[in-house]
C-alpha cells in the first residue's frame, strides 16, 4: 500500500484545517469557554476541599463543563472538519486531478480522515492541557497519578468522540454532491443529537408515563410518596434510553464516569437526584460504561467504513 | 509503424440506459497527436475517464502503454497524465504550492522539486505569477498551470480534455504550440478531445470522429475531407457587372455545369468539376465584368457535420 500518498494528503489536509477560519474560530471558542469553566472549577475546589482536581472538568455548579461543551459543540467541530472534504473537491474539479495521480484511491479518503483526526486531537489535547495548566497554579496542586490517568483516558475518549463526528461529516461529503446539502445535513444532525433528542425523549417519557396530578391541583405532599418517586424513576429511565441514540449523550455518560464526576449535567439531573454524589473508581467506571465507549468507537468505525466503500466506488462522471 | 500507445477494444460504458461509450475501437500510436472530435455528450470525456481509471468500463477492454485500464490503472497513472475538462486547482494556494502538492503525490524527491517546479513554470509561461494565489488566475493561466501539472510526472502520453475551451485566440494558440513542442521535443503522445474541428485540424495528425459513443471515422483530416469532396460538387460564387439572362443561359450550357442559381446579385454555379476558366471566358465574351469570383469552399465544420449526418 502506498502510505506516502495518504501521508501527503493528510499533511495538506492538516495544513488546510489549521489555517482555516472555521477551525481557528471553533478552537478559540472551546479554549476560552473551557478555560473559563476550569477557572470556575478551581473556585469550587477552593471552597470544597474534598472535591479533588477533577472538579475542574465538572464545571461545578456553573452548568457548563468541558464535557458539556463537548456534548454541545463536539458534533459541530467534527462535522465542520468533514462535511465538505470530498464534495468540495468534486465540485471544484480538484478531485479528478487528484485521481489522475499515481496514488491509490483509498489514500485520498484515508489521508483526509487522518488529517482531520490529527487536527481534532490537537484541539482536544491542547484544550485539556491548557485547562490543567490554568488550574494547577491557582490550586497549588496537580492531579495525582490516578487522576492523570483519568485525564488521559478522558482525552482519548474525547478524541474518538470527535472523530466519530468527523467520520460522519466525511460520509455526508461523500454521499452529497453539493456542500450546501451536506452542511444542512450536518447542522440538522448536530441540532438533533445535542438538543432535539432531549426534547423528544422528554415528550415520549411524558406520553408513556404521564404524571397525574390528583384533583388537578399541585400537591406538594404527593412528591414525597414512594409511588411518585418510582414514577419519576421510570420516566428518567425511558428518557435516558431514548437519549442514548445520540452519541453526544453516550459520550457524556462515559466521559463523566471516567472523570469521576458522574451526575448532574446536560439536562438529566433526575439521574443524579436522590442518589448521593458518588465518585466511581476508574476501573469501576470503565466496567460500567464500556458499552457507551464501545458504541462510540463502533459508530466511528462504521461511519468511516461506509465512507471508505462509497468513495472507492464513487463514479467520476463527465460534468462532475 | 510505431506501437499503439492507447488501444480500446469494444470499450463500452453505460450509465443506466445511456450508452456514453458504445463499443469504441480506437488506436492511438506512439508519438502522434490524435484528436478525438465529437459534439458535446458524444462520449469523449467518458472515454478519457475510463482510460485513466477514474471510471470502470461496463464492458470491453482498453490499454494505455500496454497496461490494462482495470487491473493496472495505477501503473497507467504513472506514465499517463490527464488534464480533465474543468480541471480544478486549490484556489487558496499559489501556483507553486499547487505544483508542489502534485509533485509530492508523484513522489518527486524534495531536492528535485524546487528546480522542477521552476522549470515547469517557465515552460508554461507562469514564472511571473508563481507566487500568486490561483484564485486570481485567468482562465488561460489556469489552463497553463494545468499543463504544468500534467508534465510533472514526465508522461509518455498526455490526455487533454477540451484543453482550449473558453480560451481566447491567443490562449488557444499558446496551448496548441505547447502541445506541439511537447510532442516534438519529448516525443510525447498526445490525445486531445475537442468539439471544434478547426482546432483539431490545426493540431492533430490524425482525427477520430466520435458520435453517441461510437467511432465513426479515424484518419487524417485531409483524407477525411477528400472522401467527402468526391461526393460533393464544386461550386463557384460569382458577382458580375452587366450580367444578362443570355449570359446566364450560356454559363448553364458549359459542359460540366449542372445548375446556376441567382441570389440577389450573386450567382452560384454548381458543376461536376472545376470550370472556372470556361466561365470567366464566357463572361468576358459577353462584355460583362467579373467583380468577384471565388470557389465556395466547404468549411471544415460542414465536413464534420456531414460525417455526423452520415452516421445517422
Amino acid at each position: 500500500m502506498s502510505m506516502a500518498g495518504a501521508l501527503t494528503i493528510c499533511r495538506k489536509e492538516l495544513a488546510d484545517h489549521l489555517g482555516s477560519r472555521r477551525y481557528i474560530v471553533l478552537f478559540a471558542l472551546i479554549l476560552v469557554l473551557s478555560t473559563l469553566s476550569a477557572y470556575q472549577g478551581t473556585e469550587y475546589i477552593k471552597s470544597n476541599p474534598n472535591a479533588g482536581f477533577m472538579a475542574i472538568f465538572s464545571g461545578a455548579r456553573f452548568g457548563f463543563s468541558f464535557t458539556y461543551l463537548m456534548v454541545f459543540f463536539g458534533p459541530i467541530i467534527g462535522l465542520a472538519l468533514g462535511f465538505d472534504a470530498i464534495n468540495k473537491e468534486r465540485t471544484s474539479g480538484t478531485l479528478s486531478v487528484l485521481l489522475c495521480q499515481p496514488i491509490y484511491r483509498d489514500s485520498i479518503i484515508n489521508g483526509k480522515f487522518l488529517g482531520g483526526t490529527v487536527a481534532l486531537s490537537l484541539l482536544a489535547a491542547c484544550t485539556i492541557g491548557i485547562m490543567c495548566g490554568v488550574a494547577m497554579p491557582i490550586l497549588g496542586f496537580g492531579p495525582g497519578f490516578n487522576d492523570a490517568l483519568r485525564i488521559v483516558l478522558f482525552a482519548l475518549l474525547t478524541i474518538v468522540y470527535l472523530t466519530f463526528w468527523l467520520a460522519l461529516g466525511l460520509l455526508f461529503s461523500t454521499v452529497t454532491k453539493k456542500t450546501s446539502t451536506s452542511i444542512l445535513l450536518s447542522i440538522s444532525t448536530w441540532l438533533f443529537c445535542s438538543i432535539v433528542i432531549t426534547i423528544i425523549a422528554a415528550l415520549i417519557a411524558n406520553f408513556i408515563v404521564p404524571i397525574q396530578m390528583p384533583g388537578g391541583t399541585f400537591n406538594p405532599g404527593a412528591q414525597q410518596t414512594s409511588e411518585y418517586r418510582e414514577l419519576m424513576q421510570r420516566r428518567a429511565t425511558i428518557q435516558m434510553n431514548i437519549q442514548r441514540i445520540s452519541p453526544a449523550y453516550l459520550y457524556n455518560e462515559a466521559g463523566s464516569s471516567i472523570l469521576g464526576t458522574a451526575g448532574g449535567m446536560f439536562g438529566f439531573g433526575e439521574l443524579g437526584r436522590g442518589s448521593p454524589f458518588q465518585r466511581l473508581e476508574l476501573a469501576q467506571a470503565l466496567a460500567t460504561r464500556w458499552p457507551q465507549i464501545l458504541a462510540i468507537v463502533v459508530g466511528m468505525i462504521v461511519c468511516f467504513a461506509i465512507t471508505y466503500m462509497l468513495f472507492l466506488r464513487l463514479e467520476i462522471r463527465p460534468e462532475g | 509503424m510505431s506501437q499503439p500507445m492507447i488501444q480500446t477494444k469494444e470499450l463500452s460504458k453505460y450509465y443506466g440506459e445511456i450508452k456514453a461509450v458504445d463499443r469504441l475501437n480506437l488506436t492511438v500510436y506512439e508519438g502522434e497527436i490524435f484528436g478525438l472530435l465529437g459534439p458535446n455528450g458524444s462520449g469523449k470525456t467518458t472515454t478519457f475517464l475510463t482510460l485513466m481509471g477514474l471510471t470502470v468500463p461496463t464492458s470491453g477492454t482498453a490499454t494505455v502503454g500496454g497496461y490494462d485500464v482495470i487491473k493496472e490503472s495505477r501503473k497507467i497513472r504513472k506514465i499517463a497524465s490527464m488534464l480533465p475538462e474543468g480541471a480544478g486547482y486549490y484556489e487558496d494556494l499559489t501556483a507553486r504550492q499547487n505544483l508542489n502538492y502534485i509533485c509530492q503525490l508523484n513522489d518527486i524527491p524534495k531536492l528535485e522539486r524546487e528546480k522542477m517546479i521552476k522549470d515547469l513554470l517557465e515552460a508554461v509561461g507562469l514564472a511571473d505569477s508563481a507566487d500568486m494565489k490561483v484564485e486570481k488566475f485567468s482562465r488561460g493561466m489556469r489552463q497553463r498551470l494545468g499543463i504544468a501539472e500534467v508534465l510533472i510526472k514526465k508522461p509518455k502520453v498526455a490526455l487533454f480534455d477540451e484543453p482550449t475551451i473558453g480560451l481566447d485566440p491567443q490562449g488557444t494558440k499558446e496551448i496548441r504550440e505547447m502541445m506541439f513542442r511537447l510532442n516534438k521535443e519529448q516525443g510525447m503522445t498526445v490525445l486531445l478531445s475537442s468539439h471544434l474541428l478547426y482546432e483539431v485540424q490545426q493540431t492533430c495528425q490524425r482525427v477520430g470522429i466520435i458520435r453517441k459513443g461510437k467511432l465513426i471515422a479515424a484518419d487524417t483530416i485531409e483524407n477525411l475531407s477528400k472522401k467527402l469532396a468526391d461526393k460533393w460538387k464544386v461550386t463557384v460564387e460569382l458577382e458580375l457587372l452587366g450580367a444578362s439572362s443570355e449570359l446566364i443561359r450560356e454559363i448553364e450550357g458549359i459542359k460540366g455545369v449542372t445548375s446556376v442559381n441567382q441570389e440577389n446579385n450573386k450567382i452560384f454555379v454548381h458543376m461536376e468539376t472545376d470550370k472556372s476558366k470556361e466561365i470567366s471566358e464566357t463572361v468576358t465574351k459577353h462584355g460583362a465584368t467579373i467583380l468577384l469570383m471565388k470557389p465556395k469552399e466547404h468549411s471544415l465544420d460542414e465536413i464534420f457535420l456531414e460525417y455526423l449526418k452520415e452516421s445517422d
